[in-house]
């Protein structure tokens, strides 16, 4: 075993960064993995309103970049690596990454969630060639053609605004006849001319050679089906909970959510969750902090119990 | 140590002539997670320097190898040996899957 830690975080969203901050202020040796880029899901978002504290917008990418230096001022170690393996060793938590193994006393699991896919023909093949995951990413390449957004909560809305300043014309197609996103985003999406709404309508396919040429949709009320002409379509249907790895140790429900309690301990001794992966989150980034903050407090308990 | 070097649609051809494996990623300054995934790449150009180069190409200001490319989405990294484009990463990634990618292509 290369490394003994005493916690050992899964993931660098705002859940696994805030309880990295708190396990590095009880001065626990603390190890914070992130597969991807530190920050999380959030950082794809251009804009955030709603996060107390701030009364103008704030741009994700900095307010997580701020949480990284907050958690490497109290010395938290960050490493940019893939979780591929976790297995429970008597009183050891060993974590398998590239090339190595890492052991801890405790691990807070944060690891978040992935984008939901449809699983419709067409959406795999074109994957980066007009099908999207993340508007502020990929807004440049649709200036002044047409594009749709696929949803009907928070990230849907938020990218239709977003895409609206560079694209000509911007179609929401969600499957409900109302949107379940904030009333102040479903108020400037009504308000802006650029922005167009299918109601009650499923995509169906994803037509288009080399690059999107199209959706196919169904109307799920009248059963009517329409095929629509545009250059980029941006999925923002929900994700799926990263919780594989959990699997031979928690609890997860029918969709693999675990089901904890304020604690937000598990069965497994010494096995903490905190964000995304947790049933009944709202994907917000001031409740994955909470969480974050409670994790860890949990987990300094269990650690002061070993001392 | 070997930075990372800025390429365009008037460079970009002339920088990849050689026989070096080349690391394209194409970005823009409304990506954040291509920001965030800048000090990986610094990284890798410096651990591999002589061997591989990394180019980083704005999208905005360089359309057009974007469009040979047909990239659409961003962060995309494109991995280019003589002239060829050996394999792609679509979407933010650690260096480590960088690395496994440059033993895979070889």
């Amino acid at each position: 075993m290369e490394t003994e830690w005493d916690v050992i975080i899964i993931g660098g969203g705002p859940a696994g960064l805030s309880a990295a901050i708190y396990c590095g202020r009880a001065l626990r040796k603390t190890l914070l993995l992130e597969k991807k880029v530190f920050g999380g899901q959030i950082v794809n978002a251009d804009i955030i309103e709603n996060y107390p504290g701030f009364a103008e917008p704030i741009v994700p990418a900095d307010l997580m970049e701020q949480m990284v230096k907050q958690a490497e001022r109290y010395g938290v170690v960050l490493e940019n690596d893939e979780v591929s393996g976790l297995r429970q060793v008597k009183e050891s938590w060993q974590i398998e990454v590239y090339q190595k193994m890492v052991a801890a006393k405790a691990v807070i699991y944060a690891a978040g969630s992935v984008h939901r896919f449809l699983g419709v023909s067409g959406e795999k093949e074109l994957l980066g060639r007009g099908v999207s995951v993340c508007a502020t990413c990929d807004a440049p390449f649709f200036l002044q053609r047409k594009v749709a957004v696929l949803g009907g909560g928070d990230t849907a809305l938020s990218e239709a605004l977003h895409l609206a300043k560079f694209a000509s014309e911007v179609v929401i197609v969600h499957r409900r006849d109302r949107f379940r996103a904030e009333k102040i985003l479903q108020d400037r999406v009504f308000k802006n001319d650029k922005i167009k709404i299918i109601w009650d309508s499923e995509v169906r396919s994803f037509k288009g050679d080399q690059k999107l040429s199209g959706i196919e949709l169904k109307n799920k009320k009248t059963g009517a089906n329409e095929t629509i002409g545009l250059d980029g379509a941006f999925l923002a249907i929900g994700t799926i909970p990263n919780t594989e790895l959990l699997k031979d140790f928690v609890r997860l429900d029918d969709n693999g959510y675990v089901i904890t309690d304020i604690s937000l301990g598990t069965e497994a001794k010494g096995l903490f969750v905190a964000g995304e992966v947790i049933k009944g989150n709202r994907r917000q980034v001031a409740i994955s902090v909470g969480m974050g903050v409670q994790a860890a407090l949990s987990c300094e308990e269990f650690l002061a119990s070993l001392d | 140590m070997a930075e990372i070097i800025s390429a365009n649609d008037v460079n970009f051809e002339s920088l990849i002539k050689n026989n070096r494996m080349t690391i394209v990623d194409f970005w823009a300054p409304t990506c954040m997670p291509c920001r965030l995934m800048e000090p990986g790449l610094e990284k890798i150009a410096a651990s591999h320097q002589g061997n591989v180069q990394v180019l980083k190409v704005n999208v905005n200001e360089s359309p057009k190898t974007s469009s040979r490319f047909l990239v659409r989405t961003l962060p995309t990294l494109l991995f280019i040996k003589d002239g060829q484009v050996k394999t792609q990463i679509i979407g933010a990634v650690n260096p480590n899957q960088i690395e496994k990618t440059l033993i895979e292509v070889g």
